[in-house]
Formats: structure tokens, sequence, C-alpha cells
């Protein structure tokens, strides 16, 4: 590349720069801050798109549109909240969004099955994890998107439920009353739930399928 | 209570949703009724359930993609900036030899004991004056410029052999920015030129020495170093920052007073700025102690 000079390490090459300053630095036109950001957060943020929108292609595309418009807006970031709070914010929104719009179109149950397949194909662990993770998914999908936004963002990330209102912009009260129905809505299959977490527990990796 | 709650009722009143004689009724209730007790712990279970499942990383394509994408958007924003930056009226088009810079004070921001950075940035220069701290006796001065004016001289002409980029070569490190900038590659970096000076800028000389430096950026020099990261780039930024569409035409490091300092001289339409800062400046504290603001090419 011309121009390549030494010492071209990352923003952070000689120090660790805190969310605040990597968004402030991107702001001032820091080509590289945001996107070191972005790589910082980004196995959570990914986590709370896939759990919002049971997709991973939705998810993919809500994240896309959620990272550009963090990028645009980043100098609306007034710090009343974290950074990270902020982003999980965007990305939240992004979702419901796309999940409106999807709503008008029902998800077929095929859909829902290469969509898990898809998950599966990205477990890191899949003998181990494979059996919750789809209980997880699909006890999720069962649930209307604001309550399953709600849970994902305290029982599965662990916000506060006030940060939680902040990521959803709406009041505490909401969030727990969310969540509430939620979990009411989810006890039907709490036991095929932790029959699976059970048995996983059971079953080391070691020792393979004896139960 | 009569009969047992509802699922809701009881998913409610764990999250402290029921209160007063409602509340005290479930949890009477819940102390002799099994099947409502095993529900309610059901529902914790749940919360625990969540928490525990794996959580999925990121796969390798959709990182990418996504990389892609913001890399993009940097791409986009900085050659936005470029299209302003390059505007007519640009200086770099027309280094006059002879300009003359309306030195004068303007602003005087936070004053450092130590080593200062005068960053210069394009335009009519109001240069404010650039102090140290109070406890110096060396600080604003006239008077005690005398001593310091010929080391100033002798400072300044060995600056000019041996440093400053040239404004015109400001379009060349633009160009050079934009070119990182668009690169696919993520870690595009935002570079700068930065000239290492003898240059020792002092508060009575400093117009002189400004503008000798200013006139140097009619030449081209060899070997220019470029600032890529770090905490020279941090403050930059920071020292920048809230200025539109700034180009650098100058990084220097340099010395204020006899302390090491830096000199960051930007164009900013038909302007140019300045800003003189500590040392110490980075990302996190830029340590202004002085800004100037200079008459572009079109300015009488």
């Amino acid at each position: 590349m011309p121009g390549t000079v030494p010492n071209s390490g990352p923003v952070s090459g000689d120090e660790w720069a805190s969310d605040a300053e990597l968004l402030r630095r991107h702001v001032a036109g820091d080509s590289d801050a945001f996107g070191e950001l972005f790589r910082r957060h980004r196995d959570r943020l990914w986590a709370v798109a896939l759990r919002t929108v049971c997709d991973p292609e939705e998810a993919a595309d809500a994240l896309q549109d959620a990272m550009i418009s963090a990028f645009r807006r980043a100098a609306d970031f007034r710090g009343d909240s974290a950074v990270t709070t902020w982003l999980h914010r965007i990305v939240v929104n992004a979702c419901l969004d796309r999940l409106r719009r999807r709503a008008v179109r029902p998800v077929t149950s095929a859909g829902d099955e290469q969509a898990l397949e898809a998950l599966l194909t990205h477990d890191p662990d899949p003998a181990r994890a494979a059996d919750t993770r789809l209980d997880v998914n699909a006890a999720l999908r069962m649930l209307p998107p604001p309550q399953r936004a709600a849970l994902v963002v305290v029982d599965m990330l662990g916000f506060s439920v006030d940060d939680a209102a902040a990521i959803l912009n709406t009041s505490p009260g909401t969030i727990k009353s969310r969540c509430a129905r939620a979990r009411a809505r989810l006890l039907p299959h709490v036991a095929h739930l932790r029959g699976n977490r059970s048995a996983s527990q059971r079953v080391s990796p070691a020792q393979g399928g004896d139960t | 209570m009569t009969g047992h709650p509802e699922s809701g009722v009881l998913a409610e009143y764990q999250a402290g949703l029921v209160t007063g004689r409602r509340r005290a009724s479930i949890a009477s209730h819940l102390a002799t009724c099994d099947r409502c007790a095993g529900l309610s712990d059901q529902l914790g279970e749940i919360s625990a359930l969540l928490t525990a499942a794996p959580s999925p990383a990121m796969p390798d394509d959709v990182a990418r993609r996504l990389d892609l994408v913001l890399a993009a958007e940097a791409a986009q924003r900085h050659s936005s900036e470029r299209a302003v930056d390059d505007s007519p009226g640009h200086p770099a088009s027309s280094p006059g030899p002879r300009r003359r810079w309306d030195f004068r004070l303007v602003t005087q921001r936070i004053l450092l004991p130590v080593a200062a950075v005068i960053v210069l940035a394009a335009g009519g220069f109001g240069l404010s004056r650039v102090t140290g701290n109070s406890s110096s006796s060396s600080t604003t001065a006239g008077s005690e410029a005398a001593p310091a004016a010929s080391a100033a001289a002798s400072a300044a002409g060995s600056a000019q052999s041996a440093a400053s980029v040239p404004s015109s070569s400001a379009a060349a490190a633009g160009r050079a920015t934009h070119r990182s900038g668009v690169n696919p590659a993520f870690k595009a970096p935002l570079s700068f030129q930065v000239v290492n000076s003898g240059t020792n800028y002092l508060p009575a000389t400093l117009r002189q020495q400004l503008a000798s430096e200013l006139h140097q950026h009619a030449q081209p020099v060899a070997g220019p170093q470029v600032l890529t990261s770090g905490s020279l780039k941090g403050c930059v930024l920071r020292v920048t920052e809230g200025t539109s569409q700034v180009t650098l035409a100058l990084v220097e490091r340099a010395h204020f007073q006899g302390q090491p300092a830096i000199v960051i001289v930007a164009v900013s339409g038909h302007d140019y700025k300045a800003w003189v800062a500590a040392s110490g400046c980075s990302g996190s504290s830029d340590h202004v102690l002085a800004t100037a603001t200079l008459p572009g090419t079109s300015a009488p």
C-alpha cells in the first residue's frame, strides 16, 4: 500500500482506550475508532440481535442497520449512559423494527428449522450446547418481540432493569412486567429446558452419551 | 386468597410488581401450596436457564461483512470531508511567498507549565499567544524575548531546513489519507505528516517563527514521518475536534519555551487554524495553550 508507514498499528496501539474515548475519537474523525469499538463488543451485539430476531440472516441485517446508524449518529451520544448501553439500544431497536416489518409475513416452520440449523453450524461446542440452545431459541421464538427483547436483555445479557429500560426506551416497570409475562409464558416449557440442561450436565463431553 | 394465582401473577409477584395486601396474600398462599411454590421456583429457574445458555459468537462471515460495511462508511465519510477541503481557495494551490500573517492573541486556554504543542490551523492567524504556566518567568511577555529572539532565529533557521511540511503537501497527505480510507482493509489509518524540528518557539517571537514555518510550506520536505496511531494522533484529533473539515497542514514536534512541544497547522476552508498544546497532549487530554486563526489566501 502506498504510504505504508511504520507504527501503523490499531488505534489503541500504545494505550487502552475506553469505549467513550473510542467514540469520541470516531466523532473527531478517527477512521479506526468505531471499528475498534464494534470489534470490542461484536459478540454481545450479535447475541442480542440473534436472540431478539431469532434468525441469523435477519440478525446480520439488523446489526448492519444498527452499526451504520450508530456510526452516523455517534455525535448524538451524550454520555448519560454507558456506550455499551447505547449500542445495545440501537441494535435492539433495529431488530424490533425488522420484526415489525416482518410481522406481515409469518415465519414458516421450515424457515425456523433453517434458522436453527444455521445457528447450530456456528456453535463452538455443538455437542454440549446444541440442545440447550435449540430449546432456548425455540422458546424465545414463542414470545412476542417486546417481551422477548426484554427477557434477552435482562436474563440473557444480564443488564439491570434500569439499563434494560434505557435500551428498550421504556420504563423499568414495563421491563419488569414484560419479563414477568415472558417467564410466565415460558413456564410450560421449563421442564423441557431443564431436562436438556441437566442432561448436558450429566453427560460430560468426555463420557459421550452415557445417560 | 382463594384458589391458585395464575402463573402470570406469580411472575409479576417475583418481579416485585405486586404490592400491598395482594402481595401478602400471595406470600401466604405460596407458604402453604406446594403446587404454586413449585411453579414459583420454576419461574426463577427460567431466568437461570436463560442466563446459562451459551452465548453465540459472531460468525466469521458476518464479522467480515460488518467490517467491510463500516470501512465503507469510514471511507465515505472521509471522502466527503475531502471534497470540502479541496474547495477553491485552498491555500495549497497558491503558497504566497510573502503572505503577511496577522498574528494576534485570540484565546488563551489551559496554561501548562511544561512542554507545549503549537498547533497552527489554516486561515488567518489570530495567534493566540501561548503562555506557559503562571509560575514560569518567561510566559507571555515581550520583555524577556530579547535574549530568546536570537536563539529563536537560529532555531527557526534550522527548522526551515529541517522540517515543515509544505501546505501544498497537506493535500498530498490528505490524498494519502484518502487512499487509505478507501482501502477495504478495515484498519485504514487516519494518517498525517509529522515533522521533527529543532525549532524552539518563544512567546515573543512566535509570529515570526510561525511565519517562517509557513513560508517553508512552499518547499517540499524529504522524508517526513507519517503518524498513524498513538497519543499524538489522539492529541491532534482532540485538539481539532469541533473544527469542521480540517485538513492537517503541519504537525511538528518542536519546542516551546525550551520544552518539548508539538505544533499543528490545519487548513479549514479558506482559513488556517492553529493550536498550541503541551507535549503531553493525547487523545484524553489536550492541554491546548493557545489557538490561532489566520486568513487564507483569499484574505487581504
